[in-house]
């Protein structure tokens, strides 16, 4: 791709290319606006309904706990993992990511089933004389769930940023006498503001996008209301456009606060690692690293061992075979390598134009990619069809491949590889693309040996975020794969949905599994 | 398409066979090809359903949007292209969702056959225009109760709406007979409504089609001041009651059998009947229909036909325990008998689609979503 040229201004072909994305991505807001007018929707009346207002409410509620928490969580946690002397900090590195995989449906039904009254961690507190352990449910269930599903949002991106800070600046800043805290406080945090408020931003909209976990928890939101009236389409499309205004908003309100905050963003790689001793605070950090994993991680793990291995030991016949897992299996993750290229490839040209030229349609195409995340997985994939069945030249083309699901994913996640990607392309400094000019390399040798190499752990960061959620992906999955093209994910959903719970408890135990790898090859082999 | 689920590899394969048989025997000047039938080479459920030589293919595919799960419909599914030599194709997903995507796909969907888990959504379609009237023959299959009044979908399969309780805190003898007694002291916040659930919203239309809007209204905003907890769905409501979570939950038969077979003792819950002539044991159906874009009626309503046949009801009985609908096969034994006299209540399913509005403005309306 032609990155720069002899002009200050950006490449044409640039341009086309990030008009081009914005436009694909802009799919599904212009699909409910027009579906709106067409149902006759009366979106501005609903509004001001109570049985808006209620949900409404409760959605801002939620999604700006959740926001506070996983922002702490994961920043602290990126830290940990990354520029202190913590024990295996690699392995949990790794561990840490991987809450994100479960879809939020089975990871909130399987919290629940280790963790409520009647649950196995109620078994084991009878032990010790705990009778009845309290139910998560309502605000406070929907709260804690979400945030240990969602926190890796913030993690991930936040340590591939600290993964790229010079040990040396907080060497420097320690040898002038400042304590552990303030030199994270002044020196390291600012240097991750932008990769926080990019992650605590996909939390937010993810949050209320989000219908499988509330639905259990019993807390009722905006996405339940839109649940309800599926098949009342005049008032689930407007709740859906309230939906996404509220995203657009809030989208908004965040870029008028990254004008204001002044974010370091040049840096090169540096030494990492082993950079801050913890001394006497590595027991607490081993146990705030520690409870994270048992909750996010172990306690879904467990009933998914329980439905499994109970299933298996009472000898009932199994509806699914190991043929059927490794099918699914390779398919699940051959499409979502793809879906995590081509999205990384689809959000490249809007990072440039808005990163490096600081255009103004570049940060227009940003705010539609964002936005969209907060819209439900059915929305992307009804737009979809909607789109392509307008002429049959197009419906021929597309309808029941592979070239319609791949950018039905593309749609729903460019929000996940938008943030990281503009960060990465920030990261490259001016001074070093001026030299290679000044000794001659034209725009794609620039591009090749300095932007790429010093991109790289930022786009493969955000790659991972796409592959890991395209591979819990549901409802494009369910209806827009090609007929009889399945992912684990829809055979999860299929089978624990009417209660086959052992197999589905197996592919999600593969589900894990192929995740674990995923994200060891993706996060661990990089900052080597 | 390459990638396909082993017992669904069967029809390419299968074309892909008979066309080099049949070639072959052209080539050898064979007269034969009349009886150009294959082995049967179905696998597990499939070949209980049907064991007989599979039919030469025919060139007719049918292409089924099944909102009922792969692993209920799909050997009956296997077993029928095997029998009549039409090739099956099948998208698989929520039925809710699927009937948005076939009337956003509008006249060019490929899908011939819709099924669904309840008649909401066959409903929806309907009302959307997405259906054509069944023949009299097929419609026949069933009693009049479990089709349409305008014919334009069958049931297949009946769920009976029971009440599901924990078996370790709660006595036999303090069960109710009828859903009106939920909204007493003793029951209070101790009963799940999946609200959100197709099925539940479906029984509630039956309820206020039968029972007057104003009872069943009524009845609701009792459950709401009864603290009734609101789920989002039965397989939840199920998992909560078996570990004690809550007491109760309103539920279809189905899901508590599976899940006492997966987790055993670790699931401690049973069915419990409400009385036969109580609206709390409707029976709500899965359904199917034929799309109006269909270019093979005839295929579609053998397919349905088929769905009804003796083998495929026996199936669905024995191997996912739901009651039969057609050719006067019985309930799996491990399934209490539905009482007869049910046209007690004079239900029938006619404007689910529109009922189905109103009926979640009511639920809405009830306060229970907070």
């Amino acid at each position: 791709m032609a990155t720069t040229s002899r002009t200050s201004g950006s490449p044409l072909a640039l341009r086309l290319l990030a008009g081009l994305a914005s436009l694909v991505l802009a799919g599904p807001a212009v699909y409910l606006v027009i579906r709106n007018f067409t149902a006759d929707a009366d979106p501005a009346n609903l509004l001001f309904s109570e049985r808006t207002l209620g949900p409404l409410r409760r959605t801002i509620v939620l999604a700006t706990l959740v926001s506070v928490s996983t922002a702490a969580l994961g920043t602290g946690l990126a830290w940990l993992t990354t520029r202190t002397d913590l024990p295996a900090r690699r392995l949990w590195r790794v561990l840490l990511v991987l809450p994100l995989v479960y879809p939020t449906f089975l990871g909130a039904a399987a919290l629940v089933r280790t963790l409520n009254p009647g649950g196995l961690v109620n078994d084991l507190l009878t032990n010790i004389g705990v009778d009845r352990t309290p139910a998560l449910q309502g605000l406070w269930g929907s709260w804690l769930v979400l945030t240990l599903l969602t926190y890796p949002y913030v993690f991930l991106p936040v340590a591939a940023r600290f993964a790229q800070l010079p040990a040396s600046i907080e060497q420097s800043a320690r040898l002038l006498g400042n304590s552990p805290w303030k030199v994270f406080q002044q020196i390291v945090l600012p240097q991750a503001a932008g990769s926080i408020a990019a992650g605590t931003l996909l939390v937010f909209l993810y949050t209320i996008s989000d219908f499988g976990a509330v639905a259990i928890l019993r807390y009722d939101t905006l996405t339940r209301a839109i649940e309800t009236n599926q098949l009342n389409r005049p008032v689930a499309l407007a709740l859906s456009l309230i939906l996404l205004l509220l995203a657009g908003g809030v989208v908004t309100a965040e870029r008028f606060a990254q004008r204001r905050r002044v974010t370091t963003t040049n840096s090169v790689r540096g030494d990492v690692g082993g950079a801050v001793p913890l001394g006497r605070t590595r027991p607490v950090a081993l146990v705030a690293v520690g409870v994270t994993a048992l909750l996010g991680l172990a306690a879904p793990l467990g009933a998914i061992v329980e439905w499994s291995v109970r299933g298996l030991a009472q000898g009932r016949r199994l509806r699914v075979d190991a043929e059927d897992i490794a099918l699914v299996t390779w398919n699940t993750l051959w499409v979502s390598t793809i879906a995590a290229l081509a999205t990384v490839l689809l959000v490249l040209p809007i990072a440039f134009l808005y990163g490096r030229y600081r255009s103004r349609a570049g940060a227009i195409g940003n705010a539609v990619a964002i936005s969209t995340f907060a819209l439900p997985g059915i929305l992307v994939a009804l737009a979809g069809t909607f789109f392509i069945r307008q002429t049959t030249w197009t419906f021929e083309t597309f309808h029941n491949t592979f070239g319609i699901l791949i950018f039905a994913y593309m749609v729903r996640f460019a929000a996940l590889a938008m943030g990281t990607t503009l960060l990465a392309v920030r990261a490259v400094p001016d001074r070093l693309r001026d030299a290679a000019e000044t000794l001659g390399a034209n725009g794609v040798r620039r591009f090749t040996s300095i932007d790429v190499p010093l991109m790289m752990p930022g786009l493969l960061a955000a790659g991972g975020l796409v592959l890991l959620s395209t591979m819990k992906e549901l409802p494009i999955s369910l209806l827009l794969s090609p007929f009889e093209f399945e992912t684990l994910a829809t055979r999860i959903f299929g089978t624990f949905n009417e209660a086959f719970v052992t197999e589905a408890g197996l592919m999600a135990l593969v589900l894990v599994t192929i995740s674990f790898f995923a994200t060891w090859f993706l996060v661990i082999r990089p900052s080597k | 398409m390459a990638l396909r689920r082993n017992y669904n590899t069967r029809p390419p394969r299968l074309t892909a066979a008979l066309t080099a048989v049949a070639l072959l025997a052209a080539a050898c000047g064979s007269s034969d090809n009349t009886a150009a039938t294959t082995e049967n080479d179905l696998e597990g459920a499939a070949a209980e359903i049907f064991s007989g030589d599979c039919a030469a293919p025919v060139e007719t595919e049918l292409t089924i949007y099944s909102g009922r799960d792969e692993e209920l419909v799909g050997p009956v599914l296997d077993a029928f292209a095997c029998s009549s030599g039409i090739s099956v194709v099948t998208n698989f997903g929520d039925p809710t969702d699927l009937a948005l995507a076939l009337v956003e796909e509008g006249d060019r969907t490929p899908a011939d056959v819709f099924l669904s888990k309840s008649p909401g959504s066959v409903g929806f379609l309907q009302g959307e225009g997405f259906l054509q009237p069944l023949s009299n023959d097929l419609l026949g299959l069933v009693s009049a109760d479990n089709a349409a009044d305008n014919g334009t979908w069958v049931g297949i399969t009946g769920r009976q709406r029971v009440l599901v309780y924990n078996s370790e805190l709660v006595s036999e003898d303090d069960l109710p007979d009828s859903i009106f007694e939920l909204t007493g002291e003793e029951y209070r916040g101790q009963v799940a409504i999946p609200a959100t659930n197709g099925s539940f919203q479906d029984w509630f239309t039956v309820f206020r089609a039968q029972e007057g809007n104003d009872v069943a209204a009524q009845w609701l905003a009792d459950m709401v001041a009864n603290d009734a907890i609101v789920t989002e769905s039965n397989r939840p409501t199920v998992d909560a009651v078996g570990r004690g979570e809550f007491n109760f939950g309103l539920v279809n038969h189905y899901y508590n059998f599976q899940q006492a077979e997966a987790l055993g003792d670790n699931h401690q819950a049973l069915n419990h009947n409400f009385a036969a002539d109580d609206i709390g044991s409707l029976v709500i159906v899965t359904a199917a229909g034929i799309t109006s874009t269909t270019t093979s009626p005839d295929e579609a309503q053998q397919l349905i036909e088929f769905m009804l046949s003796e083998a495929a009801q026996t199936y669905f009985t024995t191997d996912s325990l739901e009651y039969p609908l057609g050719s006067g096969v019985s309930p799996a034994e491990v399934l209490p008998a539905l009482d007869d006299s049910g046209s007690d209540f004079d239900v029938t399913f006619d404007d689910l689609g529109n009922g189905l509005e109103e009926t979640i403005a009511i639920i809405e309306e009830s306060g229970i979503f907070r």
